[in-house]
């Protein structure tokens, strides 16, 4: 499982790169690598979020650099493998040193791949609505969309830890 | 039981903030497409989940070992209702070492599917074992809701004191009423020969003695030592415990106690046990493989009780301690309440002997090894010899015993007087 997941980590770190082999990207690259590798190995589920949240951050400066077409379809493998990467890690942290029934892990990729695949159906839709969606924000200003996205991540996340601290 | 969320979904959500925060920031499509899985992942572990139906059992290869032995525990996990991702853990107890197999498992089970899992553990500490006392973890297949609960199907195995084979054992210097392996100090019918005497009229004619009666021209006849059995009673001292668990003094004495008893009970002697401590327990003496279990029973039990109290033993019924018994008296001698029990003991004319167990080495086992706790050890081995030897002074039996050493090594250093000088002084 940890071979795996070095492979969906390294696609991450490297897919910017493909984008933009520039130096700058490398910086954020590295670092983001490293932490991503200590967490793999260590195998823990923080340290992989802050490899992939660089990664993130990376692909982002890579296409807002570039200036590139959207590409759907790499933007869902890009998901895809963040997705299955920490959902390989965790899996791994919990039974590591454990007994392991016959049908847990054909169970856990069927699972795995069906997410993906929804995740596919859902951008497909999106893609397809998304013309709809540029109509009904025509004319409303883009700091106004920015400051609405932001505030609606932050408050995402702060439900989340409220969550998690029930 | 109830489903939480796991920390998983703060990492999700973190990405998700991020890839939303990034995406519209820059008027990116593509990086906020890339946020779409693990959003799909974060709704669909959402779902309200039916709580499963399940039966866990326990079984264990045995539920009476002795140390060092092994046991193996099947559980067997029975689905009545789908179970996407099941984790099991059962605690290991204090002194019990996983030597095959896993005590913590994962399972997917469909409905009406069992599984069976199996592992071995080594008891390395007398103790009554309760296994079966599991942690049942149920994740939903993503890993982002789990649900916790406790499955308390006990199972109890009791592990005995090891038993190592005693052949030389301590004669007693007096013998009871009933046939056993000890050599009587009274005369009667027996095959040991004793002295020999002129005939008188009674004496049957196969005990004529042919050759002393040529040589003095008169019948003479040999008498004989009839073979009795004889009581036995173990003392173990539980006034104080020395050592890390596993490897006290009385789990030293403890051993040496079941050792004694179980050669004895095969010589057909009688054996009973006082456990001299903050609590004074006993078993009155007895033979036979239920004496045996008994004895045993009492032996997982000892352990300190604290008290400022001293017990005496004039507590102890005199069925319990008969005045023809031996007394082995089991003790690391650290404790002057037990050292004053025995004294009054063989001041009674009780016939006494103490098996001192020495706490040095559990002593040293417990603490971090240094020169200085060498230098103090080496210090309490010669004022323990000086203790020992003022014991012996005194009229005390002592017998040492490291723990390490088989016991029937430190009891081949015993010299005690045969019977009949026994019985003549």
């Amino acid at each position: 499982m940890r071979f795996v997941a070095f492979a969906l980590l390294l696609a991450l770190v490297a897919l910017p790169l493909a984008v933009l082999p520039s130096l700058p990207l490398a910086w954020l690259a590295v670092p983001g690598f490293i932490i991503g590798v200590v967490g793999v190995i260590a195998l823990s589920v923080p340290l992989v979020t802050a490899g992939a949240a660089l990664a993130l951050i990376e692909y982002t400066l890579a296409l807002t650099i570039t200036k590139t077409p959207v590409d759907v379809v790499t933007a869902a493998g890009f998901g895809a493998a963040v997705f299955l990467l920490l959902q390989l890690v965790h899996f791994a942290g919990r039974v590591h040193g454990a007994t392991i029934g016959s049908a847990v892990i054909a169970s856990q990729i069927r699972h795995w791949l069906a997410i993906v695949g929804i995740a596919s159906a859902v951008t497909i839709v999106l893609t397809i609505g998304a013309p709809a969606v540029r109509l009904a924000l025509t004319g409303v200003p883009l700091p106004l969309v920015v400051v609405a996205g932001a505030l609606g991540a932050l408050v995402t996340i702060g439900g989340v830890i409220a969550l998690a601290r029930r | 039981m109830i489903w939480r969320p796991t920390p998983l979904n703060i990492s999700f959500m973190t990405l998700v903030g991020w890839a939303l925060f990034l995406g519209v920031l820059t008027g990116r499509a593509d990086v906020i497409v890339a946020a779409v899985p693990l959003i799909v992942a974060l709704m669909a572990a959402r779902r309200a989940m039916a709580p499963p139906e399940w039966q866990l059992t326990h079984e264990v290869s045995s539920d009476r070992v002795f140390e060092d032995d092994r046991v193996t525990v099947t559980v067997t996990l029975s689905a009545r209702t789908s179970m996407p991702l099941v984790e099991l853990l059962e605690p290991l107890p204090p002194l019990v070492h996983l030597e095959q197999g896993c005590n913590h498992a994962f399972f997917t089970l469909r409905p009406g599917e069992d599984v069976r899992w199996t592992f071995e553990l080594r008891c390395a500490g007398r103790q009554r074992l309760r296994l079966g006392d599991a942690h049942v973890r149920l994740w939903e297949p993503l890993g982002l809701v789990a649900a916790e609960t406790r499955d308390h199907q006990r199972t109890t195995v009791a592990v005995y004191p090891r038993v190592t084979r005693v052949q030389r054992l301590p004669r007693p210097a007096r013998t009871q009423t009933f046939v056993g392996n000890h050599v009587s100090a009274v005369q009667g019918e027996g095959i040991e020969p004793g002295e020999i005497r002129p005939f008188t009229s009674g004496d049957q004619i196969r005990h004529v003695n042919w050759r002393a009666t040529l040589r003095r021209g008169e019948l003479h006849v040999t008498q004989h030592h009839p073979e009795r059995n004889a009581d036995v009673i173990l003392m173990l001292d539980t006034l104080s415990a020395v050592g890390p668990d596993g490897g006290t003094a009385i789990d030293l004495a403890a051993r040496g106690a079941a050792s004694l008893a179980a050669a004895y009970l095969a010589r057909r002697d009688r054996v009973g046990l006082i456990e001299y401590g903050g609590v004074l327990r006993w078993v009155k003496p007895g033979s036979g493989r239920a004496q045996r279990e008994r004895l045993l029973d009492t032996l997982l039990r000892a352990s300190v009780v604290f008290t400022h109290v001293a017990k005496d033993l004039d507590l102890v019924p005199r069925r319990v301690l008969p005045p023809q018994a031996l007394i082995i008296a089991l003790s690391p001698l650290l404790d002057a309440r037990f050292v004053k029990a025995a004294t009054d003991l063989a001041a009674r004319r009780f016939d006494l002997i103490i098996v001192a167990i020495s706490p040095i080495a559990p002593a040293k086992a417990s603490v971090a090894r240094s020169p200085v706790a060498d230098v103090a050890a080496g210090l309490w081995a010669l004022d323990r010899r000086i203790e020992l030897d003022d014991l012996r002074r005194r009229g005390l039996t002592i017998v040492e015993w490291n723990g390490a050493d088989p016991l029937e090594t430190a009891l081949g250093a015993l010299r005690r007087p045969r019977f009949r000088s026994v019985v003549a002084g």
